[in-house]
């Protein structure tokens, strides 16, 4: 038999998903295969797509609110923290200090639930179950914490235009300082259980590298490009809300595969605690609303603003026209660059691999979809 | 961190695009360039080479100029990139001829492939030369439905969604380049 025949004879195409336990929601993956090794994985997006962009453009701005927790709806703070900023900064409106800091406090919290949540999961993709159980015990109290405050658990709508919807009382804080000191304590089990475990390292490096370049020709962003020691993170390098008050550090691998990609992660869970510490510390007194007008009129012309969400860059653009609907607004997800480079960066690879690559990446795929 | 911000109008302007400042602090990006179809490569090109990546590319669907009416189809098409190293977002906008096509720039920066695919799902805007122009997050059974298509009556001109001009004139001349807000 001629090579170019038992290639024919030995591809196959596989379908990894929409229900697929390792894609984390519906995505479809389709898989060209010879043998173990994947060809050419082309992702299938939209299996969820609610068209968020054309509810943006058809209600006014406040109405909005709700969907902008239903993207990413594991770390759904920040992304409720673009998008008052955004109509903040169109409508040129003041935010109390008080009502920043507690924002910060809100969404750093709401970071570690995050990652703690991709922890597990992670770790489940890659055939460990217990890390999941303690990923989320710790994460429970968090959402106890957010519960507490916002009222909800997963899709909150917690902030508003000028400030947030209700202030923070003494048992929140306390929790919160509990809390901070409780993880501390479980960082210990967590090393043990999967940092240095060997089968953990053997599935995770070396595999999936992501270059600089690759990086920078997808707009990758978040811990996938830090994995790659590149230090961006929007929360440095275009400072928003009151994070210039806070020392922190931006944790960076070295060469962006799995493992570095999983170190920067569990990294950022110390500095999101350092965050909440001083924020809790400093925190100011005073009002946590400023006053908006009822009918927020958005002038005409677009505006840009960035938050750093727990997966990378998250933008929205919107274009004004003078009424208070926009005329336009545009999401810019994390995930969404950030899957867009698979097709390159699994090609050639073993299929386990790939499984491995696609949970470093965290995907939300309601935030791909929008 | 420590390298001192640059500004990249210079290299814009000597490559021959229309490159204007902007006041950061409103709208939340630093330069602004106005772009005719045969440029959108070279200045995909232009800001690959400068070490920019790619945020996203979105559409626009305003109401055509009466005048241009025959070459215009009302759609804008803006790009946006910034740094990785430095506090610096550029915006590109382009208006999308009659054909509705405008070239790629998927070659460039792969990134665009999908952002280039979502645009053609939400506006119909044919990108040239991009290997797969098939619907991304909507249905493939109906590749015709442009969701963010405007009615007629809630269009509105590209002036009336615009900056007035007399804003970036006066933030000219306090925009110079700076760190953060």
């Amino acid at each position: 038999m001629l090579e170019s025949e038992y290639q024919e004879h030995n591809r196959f195409f596989l379908n990894m998903g929409p229900q697929h336990p390792s894609t984390h929601g519906v995505l479809l993956i389709v898989l060209e295969m010879e043998g173990e090794y994947v060809l050419d994985p082309q992702p299938v997006l939209g299996f969820i797509h609610r068209m968020h962009e054309k509810m943006g453009e058809s209600r006014p701005c406040q109405s909005f609110m709700p969907n902008t927790a239903r993207m990413d709806y594991v770390c759904a703070l920040p992304y409720n923290h673009g998008y008052v900023s955004l109509i903040e900064r169109k409508a040129e409106i003041e935010v109390p200090k008080r009502a920043e800091y507690i924002r910060v406090i809100t969404s750093e919290l709401n970071r570690i639930a995050s990652h703690l949540l991709w922890l597990g999961a992670y770790l489940l993709d890659l055939g460990a179950f217990t890390p999941i159980l303690y990923g989320f015990d710790d994460r429970e109290h968090i959402l106890d914490i957010l519960e507490s405050i916002t009222g909800s658990r997963l899709t909150y709508c917690y902030y508003r235009f000028g400030g947030v919807y209700q202030d923070i009382d003494d048992t929140f804080i306390a929790a919160t300082r509990a809390f901070v000191k409780r993880l501390r304590k479980r960082y210990s089990i967590y090393e043990k259980l999967v940092t240095k475990n060997i089968i953990f390292i053997k599935r995770t490096e070396n595999i999936g590298i992501v270059s600089p370049d690759m990086a920078l020709r997808y707009g990758m962003t978040g811990p996938n490009l830090r994995g790659s020691g590149i230090a961006y993170d929007v929360r440095k390098n275009e400072p928003y809300s009151v994070y210039p008050e806070f020392d922190f550090e931006i944790p960076v691998g070295e060469q962006g595969d799995c493992l570095d990609r999983y170190m920067v992660r569990v990294k950022e869970i110390e500095q999101s605690l350092r965050i909440i510490e001083q924020a809790l510390d400093q925190l100011p007194d005073g009002p946590i609303r400023a006053k908006v007008p009822k009918n927020i009129k958005l002038t005409p012309g677009d505006c840009n603003f960035a938050v750093e969400a727990a997966r990378g860059e998250l933008s929205y653009y919107l274009v004004g026209d003078g009424t208070s609907t926009p005329y336009r607004l545009k999401v810019r997800v994390p995930s969404y660059s950030n899957l867009s480079c698979l097709p390159e960066l699994g090609r050639g690879i073993l299929l386990p691999d790939l499984v491995s690559i696609l949970g470093s990446f965290d995907l939300v795929i309601p935030e791909i979809d929008r | 961190m420590a390298k001192k911000p640059k500004d990249y109008k210079e290299d814009f302007l000597h490559q021959g695009f229309d490159a204007n400042r902007t006041d950061y602090n409103r709208r939340g990006y630093h330069l602004e360039v106005a772009l005719n179809v045969n440029q959108v490569r070279k200045f995909a090109q232009t800001a690959y080479d400068l070490g920019f990546y790619i945020v996203f590319i979105a559409g626009l669907h305003v109401r055509p100029d009466e005048e241009q009416d025959k070459r215009n189809s009302g759609l804008e098409v803006v790009y946006q990139f910034s740094r990785y190293d430095q506090l610096y977002r550029i915006k590109g906008c382009v208006s999308v001829p009659n054909t509705h096509k405008i070239p790629s720039i998927s070659d460039i920066y792969q990134g665009a492939d999908w952002h280039e695919r979502e645009t053609r799902d939400f506006y119909g805007v044919v990108f040239d030369g991009h290997p797969n122009m098939k619907p991304l997050l909507l249905a493939e059974e109906d590749p015709d439905f442009h969701p963010l298509l405007k009615e007629e009556e809630k269009l509105k001109s590209l002036d009336e969604v615009s900056w007035p001009s007399e804003i970036p004139e006066a933030a000219k001349k306090e925009a110079e380049p700076e760190t953060g807000r």
